[in-house]
């Protein structure tokens, strides 16, 4: 392992005191003079042709500067598949129809929120109501209304991967599973509501503010629907209070500040209710899974079958990534010699899913995970020697994927066993008590360009000073996860500075350099890091000349940047300070400017992932057997996410993931009507809070990525995984209940502990 | 969520000021304690009151004292906060410090009343089925005068109760424990440590020796308002506690309470969940009695 001195210790984070003492500006605090306040009229149905908008009385009301619905603006759609266009399937207004309760039919602008609503309420919409669908069988029967006219089918994305021959492995296993599982639809709940508000200078450029995860797509989508270049549309991303998937594509308030703006002369402001997110926010997808896997009698898999439906809702949002990633994820922890997947992505007429942390693996891997241990049970094998004896390992190949160049999955399995006591307490279980075990794997961003870009996957600029700091500007979007701060303790370990010593500007579009896709997929460590690596190899390269030349050493030196100083190895008398050498270069070149250019695209990589990360995690539970609560007692986690840049960033990551994965194997869940969203606030929606958190514990399994910068891969997202898993699995051991639907209800528990007729008394 | 809709702000200083200003405002005006539900509720525009009244500024009405003889009180705007952690509540009526503890969270707690938390009338109001179980008894101020109503008898459905015209209650008050008596408060709901609750119960039970001399239950969050179950009383009173009679009592109270299907839980999985609720609470409390 190699000795760092900033990477990889306990760094305060660049955001923390900002956020601490509340002085940290988010998109909704920013106030423009002559500003205006936006808010969106939603439809009332499900699925509906809009016959007419009448305006007039809104537009009317003192006060009101704007009124837009889909006839007033460019009949442009988006979708983050630029590369296939017939997939960008969602207008900023409905224009003729609308697909889910929710869906955004005009936009009013006046110079306060309760005018703005006033006029919401003196738009009159005339529908025709049309028949909806609200789940994926319903939705591919033959003659089920249709959502949008380019897809008769309703299935909008069809997926297929193959190697390997999955029907003759299964004919050579000794003993094959099958299984269907069904996953159910959570919210980001993000805490802070999506926002934007948009400026237009007198040359008609526009300045977005926006909490989002991809300024660099915002600004691409953004400029395409108002029919502008992308150059005269800047993005900036101030603090943003956590995205999790939900804020990755272009929003309906970010292009109507902008357009309202350009209208009006005004800046426009929108920021959404706690009430809109969840009525008609983005949500993970529900899935219905199939799944068949062949072993041999010592537990070896010898394939895999992998069918699933993902429902998603009236658009395609980011649907189609979701479906495509679904299927790798599907082959990923254990090795398949074949593997046959086919996935569907459905139109119903419900809120668009979208990415959300984990982006397709907790679905897959919730039934590849709970499909192992029904298999370990029957096969007679404790649930960690099977992983064990299937498990990825290092150098293995994924057909049409990748090679995994690092894996510390097998480590990790056998830690969290010693860890958890495994072995014990699944050998002498207590009343009530169990134990369980999930897995994961994740990728370090995506090697996909499907958003279909010239420029880098991830940039950097540095520029450095002869007062011994460095600027570095990038476009990579810290949205609460602490990208800002791990890239900056790159740069300050690769140069030899301080933290303290730079500056950093990130995620302004007109300030930093082109380009990057943005945060998600866990990719900036790997992508970003990369980039910023490489921008400080070729300051490095100057300054090393610079020092060379001063001394006069042999060209066979070995440079070092360290503790402020740049010297040769070996020789650090003959060295200068960082600043020094700095002034020299510059002195050199006439005063230019030192700065340099870094970027990242991984090459030669596959088409999905420079890097995986691994993981293994146990949950210990106490279920109350009379009214089927559960009480999770621990969490043990042992994971690889290579090099660690920041631990305790890391360990935020891994407690935000349990807090997610918790809410979504135990409490969480969209109580639907239809296509209506019922629980639409936090109080009868149950996300867990601090009280609900159980203790953890955490070990760092250590590999080396040679892709990644300074050994790092991705360590945000992939933790988000085994959480449901692991409990369904423990609630099993604990109960015999084997959760296959999502989410383990104390009403399930009992259903299946004690099935019994229903009571008279519940009939009402 | 709306902002607040234009309304009018007084703050008397005397309840018969307060009981005045509230008589001539009519349906257009509201008594406001702590308004952590009563903002809440303007603030999705389910209430639009043009005069709002605020109760904080009237001295006195926020006593809690404690005396042998009378028991307990508890003013209109005695916070939750200082209910939870009032040193005369935790040592003799633990119980109800308990459920103000339980109530929402601690910024709730710190500007919620309970007496608010009793006049909103939710049938999961936390510190109701206790106060009922401990047979507390509501004063009430109005334009006619003052009147005492047994708690049992104040809640008539849903956010009603049975105050008339523009009456107040001032305080509450629950007697004193008799001797051999000990009260508790379960509830259950899907977000484990706060939330809403989906089912609770509350007994106080008086003990004789081994044997239940009396018991009082009350189921909430399974009804319109918080239910009494008088035959899981009347088959407890005069036997042992044992698992057989309180599973027979969590039968009974099950068939005395009208559970239904909502966001928070299925009739079916409620009407599972009373009779192991009024068992354990039945349990609990006549556990606290014989460790008096």
């Amino acid at each position: 392992m190699k000795k760092f001195s900033i990477v990889g210790k306990h760094v305060p984070r660049n955001d923390a005191r900002a956020k601490a003492t509340g002085t940290a500006v988010y998109t909704d605090d920013i106030k423009l003079p002559g500003m205006l306040h936006g808010r969106i009229l939603r439809s009332p149905l499900a699925h509906a042709r809009i016959v007419s908008i009448d305006t007039s009385k809104a537009a009317a009301l003192p006060g009101v500067k704007c009124v837009i619905t889909g006839q007033d603006i460019p009949k442009v759609k988006y979708g983050n598949w630029r590369l296939f266009p017939d997939t960008q399937d969602e207008y900023a207004l409905a224009v003729d129809k609308v697909r889910f309760i929710g869906d955004e039919v005009a936009a009013v602008a006046a110079v306060d929120l309760d005018i703005a609503e006033e006029a919401l309420s003196l738009i009159d919409v005339e529908y025709v109501e049309l028949p909806g669908v609200f789940d994926v069988d319903a939705s591919i029967k033959e003659g089920a209304p249709v959502l949008h006219d380019y897809c008769p089918t309703n299935i909008s994305v069809n997926r297929k991967i193959h190697y390997g021959d999955v029907e003759k492995a299964f004919a050579e296993s000794d003993y094959v599973r099958e299984d269907i599982f069904t996953v159910h639809a959570v919210s980001h709940a993000y805490l802070e509501p999506c926002s934007s508000i948009a400026q237009c200078d007198l040359d008609g450029r526009i300045t977005l503010w926006t909490s989002t995860q991809v300024p660099y797509i915002i600004q691409c989508l953004l400029a395409s629907t108002l029919e502008m270049r992308e150059n005269d549309v800047r993005i900036i991303k101030p603090f943003v209070g956590g995205g999790f998937g939900g804020k990755m594509e272009l929003r309906t308030w970010e292009f109507c500040s902008a357009f309202m703006a350009k209208k009006t002369g005004k800046p426009v402001k929108f920021t959404l209710s706690r009430e809109e997110e969840f009525l008609a926010g983005r949500r993970r997808h529900p899935m219905k899974l199939y799944s068949k896997v062949g072993f041999k009698k010592d537990g070896t898999i010898t394939g895999k079958d992998f069918r699933v439906h993902l429902d998603g809702g009236a658009y395609n949002a980011m649907g189609p990534t979701a479906t495509f990633l679904c299927g790798n994820f599907g082959a990923m922890l254990y090795r398949y010699p074949s593997y046959s997947f086919q996935g569907e992505h459905i139109y119903t007429n419900k809120p668009p899913a979208s990415a959300m942390r984990g982006f397709g693996a907790p679905q897959a891997i919730f039934a590849t995970e709970t499909q192992m241990s029904i298999a370990a049970e029957e096969l007679g094998m404790d649930p960690i020697e099977l992983r064990i004896k299937n498990a990825q390992v290092s150098g293995d190949k994924i057909p049409g994927v990748a090679t995994i160049s690092t894996c510390g999955f097998i480590e990790a399995l056998e830690k969290v066993a010693q860890m958890s006591d495994w072995k014990e307490k699944r050998a002498n279980p207590k009343e009530g008590r169990g134990i369980g075990i999930g897995c994961y794997s994740f990728i370090s961003g995506g090697a996909f360009n499907w958003f279909n870009t010239q420029y880098p996957y991830s940039a950097a600029e540095v520029r450095v000073f002869d007062d011994g700091t460095a600027h570095l500007l990038t476009m990579a979007a810290d949205i609460g996860q602490g990208c800002d701060t791990a890239v900056k303790q790159i740069l300050a370990e690769s140069l030899g500075l301080k933290m303290e010593d730079i500056r950093i500007t990130s995620a302004d579009t007109a300030m930093t350099p082109q380009a990057d896709l943005g945060a998600w997929g866990s990719r900036l460590t790997l992508f970003n890091g990369n980039a910023v690596l490489n921008a400080a190899e070729k300051i490095k390269a100057k300054l090393f000349g610079a020092v060379s030349a001063r001394f006069n050493l042999n060209v066979i030196h070995e440079f070092e940047c360290k503790d402020g100083k740049v010297y040769p190895k070996g020789r650090p008398d003959r060295g200068l300070t960082f600043g020094e050498a700095v002034g020299l270069v510059q002195k050199a070149n006439r005063g230019e400017p030192l700065i340099a250019h870094g970027y990242y695209t991984p090459r030669d990589k596959g088409l999905v992932t420079p890097a995986f990360s691994f993981g293994a995690q146990v949950a210990e539970v106490e279920v109350d057997k009379k009214t089927g609560i559960v009480d999770v007692k621990k969490f043990w986690t042992a994971h690889d996410c290579g090099t660690v840049i920041n631990p305790r960033a890391a360990e935020g990551q891994l407690e935000g993931s349990i807090q997610m994965g918790l809410g979504y194997a135990l409490s969480e869940q969209f109580i639907m009507d239809g296509g209506k969203t019922l629980n639409t606030n936090f109080l009868d929606y149950k996300m867990p809070n601090a009280m609900d958190m159980p203790p953890s514990e955490v070990v760092h399994i250590e590999t080396y990525e040679p892709e990644g910068p300074m050994g790092a891969k991705e360590a945000g997202e992939g933790l988000a995984i085994p959480t449901a898993p692991a409990i369904a699995e423990a609630v099993f051991s604990a109960t015999g209940y084997r959760c296959r639907d999502l989410p383990i209800t104390p009403e399930k528990i009992l259903n299946a502990i004690e099935p019994r007729e229903r009571p008279k008394s519940a009939v009402k | 969520m709306k902002r607040l809709s234009y309304f009018e702000y007084r703050v008397p200083k005397t309840v018969e000021e307060a009981i005045e200003l509230f008589e001539s405002g009519g349906a257009d005006a509201r008594l406001m304690a702590g308004g952590t539900d009563l903002l809440m509720k303007m603030k999705h525009g389910a209430m639009t009151p043009k005069i709002l009244i605020s109760l904080k500024k009237i001295d006195g009405l926020d006593t809690i004292a404690f005396s042998e003889k009378t028991g307990l009180t508890i003013g209109a705007t005695a916070l939750l906060a200082d209910v939870a952690s009032h040193p005369d509540i935790v040592e003799h009526y633990p119980a109800v410090a308990e459920a103000a503890r339980g109530t929402a969270n601690v910024q709730v707690r710190n500007m919620g009343t309970v007496v608010g938390n009793l006049c909103n009338a939710s049938p999961a109001a936390d510190n109701a089925p206790t106060l009922l179980a401990m047979g507390a008894t509501v004063h009430i101020q109005g334009a006619g005068g003052k009147r005492d109503l047994p708690l049992e008898e104040f809640f008539k459905g849903p956010g009603l109760t049975a105050l008339r015209g523009a009456e107040m209650v001032t305080s509450l008050s629950v007697p004193l424990p008799p001797a051999g008596a000990g009260a508790a408060y379960l509830s259950l709901s899907a977000r484990g440590k706060l939330d809403c609750t989906a089912v609770g119960a509350a007994a106080m039970v008086t003990m004789k020796g081994d044997v239940c001399d009396d018991v009082r239950l009350f189921i909430a969050s399974c009804g319109p308002t918080p239910l009494r179950a008088p035959g899981a009383e009347q088959i407890m009173r005069g036997k042992p506690i044992s698992d057989d009679i309180l599973e027979k009592a969590g039968e009974i109270a099950t068939g005395e309470a009208s559970p239904i299907t909502d966001l928070r839980a299925s009739a079916d999985y409620r009407t599972r969940i009373i009779a192991v609720l009024a068992g354990r609470a039945i349990k609990a409390a006549s556990k606290r009695a014989l460790a008096r």
